[in-house]
């Protein structure tokens, strides 16, 4: 039988201060199949990013398995791709420039780079603002960027950490439009996404299956598919009783 | 100085185009969105609580929506249009597309290819501000070069390189 692309097995996360133990997150399990958009929900202070950092293979779990394609993860992975709050873009590089980057660490050939770059750039509506600096850029545009480099590696998982957060409301419903857009395009990467948000009806929004986690220490109080057709209207009243269902399970 | 000479009649002198400069594409595809959530009629105050947003912030927004014929708004109920309904159901693409059909034909922009066309190169960006200067007054010329810069690349009507301050013209697509 085929691995799954991402097994999160028994993840259990702990900091220690003056030899006591600080729990964070507590034997999570769970597993990402090909074609699952997947949202990790849960109270501020749940650990919900720091799972997303050991998932990623930025911080090891105290006990615990992360395994991506069967193998254990590791945070140069070329396959797993990252999108941040904070954008995380060079200010003092274009948008292309800004894109290229993970694509010349990766010892892709100039000429390479500039065909994928260009593409991703447009997958994402940059089209036109190649040459433009962040401070050129509306926080949407530069979350697009952060999304094109990501993208860009062409990778298998694309994980988010809250990436709508730092946004104005209007700008963030049009930007998951729009990645909704993009993932319903079978012709581009990812195949898995995994985000992770404290907005449950950004979860509902958006994903297929929601992991909901407690407050501190993060433990899995359920997993739900949610089966609503696409494309989702907020107003709707199914949609509002998933809301709730997972409101009421973290209260 | 009066614009109308250089505007033919048309509804939106080259001044107007100032409501772009404060508003991105996303808060105006999601004000969209919003309305037509909630059936596509509502008055501002119900936006303002669906969106989390206070009125103050989401009035540039929706002059800038109005002004694209995106909504209308009478006696405080704003109206998604036809249009709308056009970006609602576009891909990324094509938004782009239908925004370019809605601005390329507006003063402000006729202004910049009329100065690119008869210049026969890249334009500085004091050129342009200056002409803009004329027309809106130098408190809004920066703004409005601004806007022209943000809304044109986005419709991919023009190029801008920001370090040599140089703008050009984009040859139309089919």
């Amino acid at each position: 039988m085929e691995p799954s692309l991402l097994e999160v097995k028994d993840v259990l996360k702990s900091y220690f201060e003056n030899g006591k133990e600080f729990k964070v997150l507590d034997l999570i399990r769970f597993e990402l199949a090909e074609r699952d958009f997947v949202c990790v929900v849960g109270p501020s202070g749940c650990g919900k990013s720091t799972l997303l950092r050991i998932i990623v293979g930025l911080e090891p779990p105290t006990s615990g398995q992360v395994l991506f394609e069967g193998s254990p993860i590791r945070a140069d992975n070329p396959q797993v791709a990252m999108v941040f709050q904070s954008f995380a873009l060079f200010p003092w590089l274009t948008v292309t420039q800004n894109v290229e980057l993970g694509l010349e660490a990766q010892g892709i050939p100039p000429e390479g780079r500039h065909a994928r770059a260009r593409k991703f750039i447009d997958a994402v509506g940059l089209t036109g603002f190649e040459n433009a600096f962040p401070r050129e850029l509306s926080g949407g545009m530069k979350q697009r960027v952060g999304l094109a480099r990501a993208l860009a590696i062409e990778p298998l998982l694309l994980c988010m950490d809250e990436p709508f957060s730092s946004l104005d409301p209007l700008t963030a419903q049009n930007l998951r439009d729009e990645i909704l857009q993009l993932w319903a395009n079978p012709d581009l990467p990812p195949k898995a996404v995994l985000m992770v948000t404290h907005s449950i009806e950004e979860a509902v929004y958006l994903a297929d299956r929601v992991i909901v986690l407690s407050s501190r220490p993060g433990r899995m109080v359920a997993e739900l598919e949610i089966d609503l057709p696409r494309p989702r209207n907020r107003k709707e009243p199914e949609f509002y009783g998933w809301v709730d269902e997972i409101y009421s399970l973290i209260v | 100085m009066s614009n109308t000479g250089d505007d033919d009649g048309r509804k939106t002198p080259v001044k107007d185009f100032h409501s772009m400069a404060k508003v991105s594409v996303g808060q105006i595809l999601g004000l969209v969105e919003a309305v037509d959530e909630v059936g596509g009629l509502a008055d501002a105050a119900t936006i303002s609580r669906e969106v989390e947003m206070d009125v103050d912030r989401l009035g540039p927004i929706l002059t800038a929506a109005e002004f694209l014929g995106l909504v209308t708004i009478e006696d405080g109920d704003i109206r998604i249009t036809e249009l709308s309904r056009k970006l609602l159901t576009a891909n990324v693409r094509e938004r782009k597309r239908i925004v370019r059909e809605i601005i390329d034909d507006m003063p402000a922009f006729r202004l910049v290819m009329e100065m690119a066309r008869s210049s026969g190169a890249p334009l500085g960006r004091q050129q342009v501000v200056q002409a803009l200067a004329d027309r809106v007054g130098s408190h809004q010329a920066e703004d409005v070069f601004n806007a022209l810069v943000y809304w044109g690349r986005y419709a991919e009507l023009v190029r801008y390189d920001s370090g040599s301050e140089q703008l050009t013209v984009r040859i139309a697509q089919t």
